[in-house]
């Protein structure tokens, strides 16, 4: 099977975000420590195991600007057998069906049987890649897998929804974003590291892949941080003192109860 | 002044409350813009179609039949921006659930519009119409313009309010769709169990991490989340211990909620944590170590064990909940 998979560089889980004074809408990048988008690694590990069963190829394609390299050798050494890599602002700028029109432009040579992403990227918050991408290569999608069966020309999928799981048949080709559960992810071996040193990562642009943006839809006009939480009240003691405390302080303060 | 239309989810039990809040937002944007409103509804329930008027609406556009009984991206955005060229419709309004996120992209694309998921502000006045949502799980807020023609926008649950009813029917227009395709959608749902409420939806959720200490240990916080009516929330590193399925993991990694009520039990609150529950309304945390982030952050803090102090609290506010 061919696999495309999506992927993205992000800012590390731990760190701290802080706008950045001189260019509204963006984030200082100083001390920020960019991983691989944690959900992406479920993809990546997913199309691995796609492959191992049913031979092919399992190809990344990621939009990133130039500090996205380490994240591109990260998936290599996972095992993904190449990559392609759109780093001209003009895409890394772009809107989230903005990108899925150029992935999809990048990845329709590939023709993939199933394409893979994460289930959201941590950093911008966005979960509609891969319905994107899946709308202009006219394929079906499903997002946020918790489990993939691939039998014939169907994938079957569970994902949870509030308050069920729901089981999605799709016929492929298609697009499924991968959540956290699907699978183990595997740590690259060091081998595997050195080897993926000498792996394929080809740049293509948008005037290559021929895609033409159109109007900005949309833009972040500023970055601003959440109101401060108010100082709260610290209680010490008994466990039936404090608990009683916290009673109180629900009835009388926070209305809960 | 083109128009705005919202998806009305269908549930089991009628319209579901996020589509309730953004019909609200969605009476709200067409008196300021002066602009029609409708509602479009995707269900092979036409007696509910009629009762959409109680929220607002005076045109429903339905979809029923065979190819609605079941959640499809497909057939449920081709209905939408069917309804959408009717209407004239350049704003779409979704609940941001977990269909409505699916939706909202799949029709994004196919309207090559402008789309803002999970929204908790909207600039009422703004032109072009600005939008606030989290990013980074909400270590930042972004101040987003939508200034596509079109614009998909969903919204989070728990956040804007659901309109006041009114005895009013709604005018409802049929769509059939002859031709649409079809390639993947729901087979079956499987239910969750009676009562376990999913922590995305829930007014009060109840915590636990590592000071939980194992699966066993999560009997208290379960215990608690039921004497509240509320639902069972965990840390990364209890998820990652084994000690409770995913889905009720809240943080960066998990799920982003915005309960009335959160009490972390034994959670110390690490950065990607707080992200995934820093607006809720108040925070209650008790945690054994008075240096755990967390406590710096809630609104009410206990120090203490909450082997101990979790079951009194069980006790008390279970009496309380009563009266």
């Amino acid at each position: 099977m061919k696999i495309a998979v999506i992927f993205k560089q992000v800012p590390d889980t731990e760190a701290v975000i802080k706008p950045d004074p001189a260019k509204p809408g963006a984030i200082g990048e100083g001390d920020i420590k960019f991983v691989l988008n944690p959900y992406d690694e479920y993809a990546v590990e997913e199309a691995l195991r796609i492959v191992e069963k049913s031979p092919g190829e399992a190809v990344g394609f990621c939009i990133g600007p130039e500090r996205s390299e380490a994240a591109i050798r990260t998936v290599l050494a996972m095992g993904l057998q190449r990559a392609v890599w759109i780093c001209e602002p003009a895409a890394v700028n772009a809107d989230v069906i903005s990108q899925g029109r150029i992935l999809a432009a990048a990845i329709k040579g590939f023709a993939p049987d199933i394409i893979l992403c994460g289930r959201e990227v941590i950093d911008t918050q966005e979960d509609a890649l891969a319905a994107a991408a899946a709308h202009f290569l006219d394929m079906p999608h499903v997002l946020n897998a918790a489990k993939i069966t691939i039998a014939g020309d169907k994938a079957t999928v569970v994902r949870e929804v509030e308050g069920a799981s729901l089981e999605i048949e799709a016929q492929l080709p298609a697009a499924i974003s991968c959540s956290k559960g699907l699978n183990e992810p595997r740590y690259p071996t060091l081998i595997a590291i050195k080897r993926a040193k000498t792996k394929e990562i080809k740049r293509v642009t948008l005037a290559e892949l021929g895609v033409q943006l159109g109007p900005v839809k949309s833009r972040v006009a500023a970055l601003k941080s959440p109101p401060p939480r108010p100082k709260g009240v610290r209680v010490e003691g008994e466990p039936a003192v404090v608990a009683g405390k916290g009673v109180e302080w629900l009835a009388a303060t926070a209305k809960v109860i | 002044m083109a128009g705005i239309l919202v998806w009305a989810e269908a549930s089991n039990d009628g319209i579901r409350k996020a589509a309730r809040e953004a019909a609200g937002v969605g009476v709200k944007l067409a008196e300021k813009l002066n602009a029609p409103l409708a509602a479009v509804m995707c269900a092979d329930k036409p007696d509910l179609a009629a009762k959409l008027g109680r929220l607002g609406f005076s045109k429903v556009y339905a979809a029923a039949g065979e190819s609605f009984s079941r959640y499809s991206s497909e057939a449920f955005s081709a209905a939408i921006a069917e309804a959408g060229d009717r209407l004239k419709a350049d704003i779409y309004l979704l609940g941001a659930t977990a269909l409505g996120r699916d939706l909202a992209a799949r029709l994004a694309a196919r309207l090559d519009a402008g789309l803002a998921t999970d929204v908790t502000e909207i600039q009422w006045d703004s032109s072009p119409l600005t939008v606030v949502r989290p990013v980074y799980s909400g270590k930042l807020l972004a101040v987003t313009e939508l200034t596509a023609e079109r614009k998909v926008i969903s919204l989070r649950p728990n956040v804007f309010p659901a309109p006041a009813e009114q005895e009013r029917s709604a005018e409802v227009e049929a769509i059939s769709l002859e031709d649409v395709r079809i390639r993947a959608q729901v087979q079956k749902a499987i239910q969750a169990a009676q009562g376990a409420l999913d922590v995305t939806e829930a007014e009060i959720i109840v915590s636990g991490g590592r000071g939980v200490g194992g699966p066993e240990g999560f009997k208290v916080v379960e215990d608690l989340a039921r004497a509240l009516r509320g639902a069972v929330g965990a840390s990364r590193a209890a998820v990652d211990s084994g000690w409770i399925p995913y889905k009720h993991q809240v943080g960066q990694t998990g799920k982003v909620v915005s309960p009335v009520l959160y009490i972390a039990c034994g959670i110390s609150g690490a950065i990607q944590h707080f992200a995934g529950m820093g607006s809720s309304k108040f925070i209650i945390a008790i945690n054994t170590d008075k240096e755990a982030p967390i406590m710096g952050k809630a609104d009410f803090s206990i120090v203490g064990d909450l082997f101990k102090v979790v079951p009194i609290l069980k006790e008390e506010l279970g009496k309380a909940m009563k009266q």
